[in-house]
């Protein structure tokens, strides 16, 4: 990891420490622009994850955090700019991707079993039967993040905790090279939350594996962040290491989004792990 | 063959009692995504449609027998229409539904008032309660390429259907055409209301399309088997009241659908812990 001090469109001024440009990059955004009628939500957002990168994304409401994952994950279509994901324009590789919603956008009165969900992952569409291969798939990812036992039960009587253990089971079953969490801890209890930054924090140790965070949770930044950019009105404003950002009065301002009282003065103090 | 059998001798009740088991059926099999999406008002609205599309042909002088051709497309295009408004992500369902639904059986009632007094007479109370007895053979025909088609487009878009009815964005990630599978359900809804408002009439169809599947949905545990539950409940329950209607000599559209309304009592007394 090398120190590069930013220059580029859309990149911040200021000393920050950037990955080594020399790394596989696993997802490169260009000088991206998102406009809706009347209003301009990303404005010029540029940075890139190397192979094996956590990466957590901050900032406050209205920042633009939840637009740039709609538009990498294709479902906003970019006004300009360029996104590519292992070096291929972002539409083309999204099997690459996984993908962890917030728990409030799926139906969770849908009348089926986690195994049902991690396959319809695998297979683009919903099962109806499930093969034995499948089932084999589904209970080998369900270990790797500690759900097997939750392989059979019903996704209605999910705890909120066991739901973001499954839909990360289902984001990693086709060995993407990037998965992105969209704030996967909001509405979760304190002791689920805490279970899932054990998780994170393994993959954050993955060499392989890229991840995208989004989070006001400056546990989550303190415990799995090897780099954090910080969005603030559209456009990246800091993007550094944890230790250069805690620091900054602006990335105090999660704690605030959070409802928390505590400002983050730096990651060895006490950080609030409430969101 | 006689018994309590005896009355799929009469032609007229065997055309009633395949109609009813092939419009309860579709109606149950699209249910199941129109009450899991939350959208159990849309039958109710798309009825109220209709009846927009039906005053429609009275004024150009089509004949009620052939009404559902100009019924059809109306209501299809107030689904779509619903749709596009859904789509948007301006307003709810129900409110979307509301308005459309609203602003075409007022339009239906004005169409009504328009229409020259030497037209073909209409009884109100047949369109808002259904004829299910007066079902023609050419009505059969109708309703059975309603049913092979829509049948087929679900079976071939089932899978799709279920994954973007569960998380549209996440079905779209693996590349599901969610928009229009959207579309597809809505105006396949369309379709299937005008066809079984013939036979339950306006005010009862909606009833049609989610007790069966809010029925199904207590008891099954997975989509598949609800589906399949419900659209057993939809051909069970029509026949079993059209007979229990036959016998008891009272209005046949209400007894079916007060019989899938026991069935529904009975599975909430029964529903899975």
């Amino acid at each position: 990891m090398s120190a590069v001090h930013a220059e580029a469109d859309g990149i911040p001024q200021g000393h920050f420490t950037l990955p080594d440009p020399s790394l596989t990059r696993v997802l490169e955004v260009e000088n991206l622009i998102v406009d809706v009628p009347g209003r301009r939500l990303l404005d010029g957002i540029s940075f890139w994850v190397p192979k094996g990168e956590f990466v957590c994304l901050c900032g406050p409401n209205g920042a633009g955090k939840s637009t740039f994952l709609k538009t990498v994950l294709g479902l906003m279509p970019p006004t300009s700019g360029s996104i590519r994901i292992l070096g291929k324009p972002a539409q083309k590789a999204l099997r690459d991707v996984g993908y962890v919603p917030q728990r409030k956008t799926s139906d969770m009165t849908f009348p089926a079993r986690s195994i049902d969900l991690i396959v319809a992952s695998m297979r683009g569409s919903w099962p109806l039967r499930i093969r034995e291969e499948e089932r084999a798939r589904a209970i080998e990812i369900l270990r790797h993040v500690g759900g097997e036992k939750l392989l059979e039960k019903e996704i209605a009587r999910l705890s909120g905790g066991e739901t973001q253990r499954v839909f990360l089971a289902r984001a990693l079953v086709n060995k993407p090279s990037l998965v992105i969490l969209d704030e996967p801890t909001a509405g979760v209890d304190v002791k689920g939350r805490a279970e899932f930054l054990d998780l994170l924090a393994e993959i954050s140790a993955s060499d392989e594996l890229a991840a995208i965070l989004v989070t006001h949770n400056l546990a989550a930044v303190a415990r799995c962040a090897e780099r954090v950019v910080y969005l603030d009105a559209g456009r990246v404003s800091a993007w550094g290491l944890p230790g250069e950002l805690l620091g900054q009065a602006s990335l105090s301002a999660i704690s605030a989004v959070a409802g928390g009282d505590h400002a983050a003065h730096s990651h060895h103090h006490k950080l609030p792990d409430e969101e | 063959m006689d018994g309590w059998l005896e009355p799929l001798l009469v032609p007229f009740m065997m055309r009633a009692m395949i109609a009813g088991a092939v419009v309860g059926g579709l109606c149950a099999m699209i249910g199941v995504f129109v009450v899991q999406r939350g959208l159990s008002f849309i039958g109710d609205g798309l009825a109220h449609a209709a009846f927009g599309g039906i005053a429609l042909g009275l004024l150009l002088g089509v004949s009620l027998e052939r009404m559902t051709w100009v019924a059809l497309p109306f209501t299809v295009l107030i689904a779509l229409g619903i749709g596009y408004v859904l789509r948007r992500g301006s307003l709810r369902g129900d409110v979307a539904t509301g308005v459309f639904s609203a602003v075409s059986f007022a339009l239906g009632v004005l169409l009504l008032g328009l229409r020259s007094t030497d037209g073909p007479q209409v009884n109100v109370e047949t369109v808002l309660f259904g004829s299910i007895l007066a079902i023609s053979p050419d009505d059969l025909i109708t309703v059975s390429v309603v049913g092979v088609v829509t049948t087929l487009l679900m079976a071939f878009t089932w899978t799709k259907l279920a994954y973007a009815t569960f998380d549209p964005e996440l079905a779209a990630l693996s590349g599901v055409k969610v928009a229009a599978l959207d579309y597809m359900l809505l105006a396949l809804t369309a379709v299937v209301i005008v066809v079984a408002v013939k036979t339950v009439g306006i005010a009862l169809v909606s009833s049609f399309v989610v007790i069966p599947a809010a029925t199904a949905k207590m008891v099954g545990r997975s989509i598949g088997r609800v589906a399949l539950l419900a659209v057993a409940i939809g051909v069970v329950g029509s026949s079993i009241g059209l007979m229990l209607s036959y016998y008891a000599d009272v209005a046949s559209g209400a007894t079916i659908i007060l019989t899938l309304g026991g069935m529904f009592g009975l599975a909430l007394l029964f529903k899975k812990k």
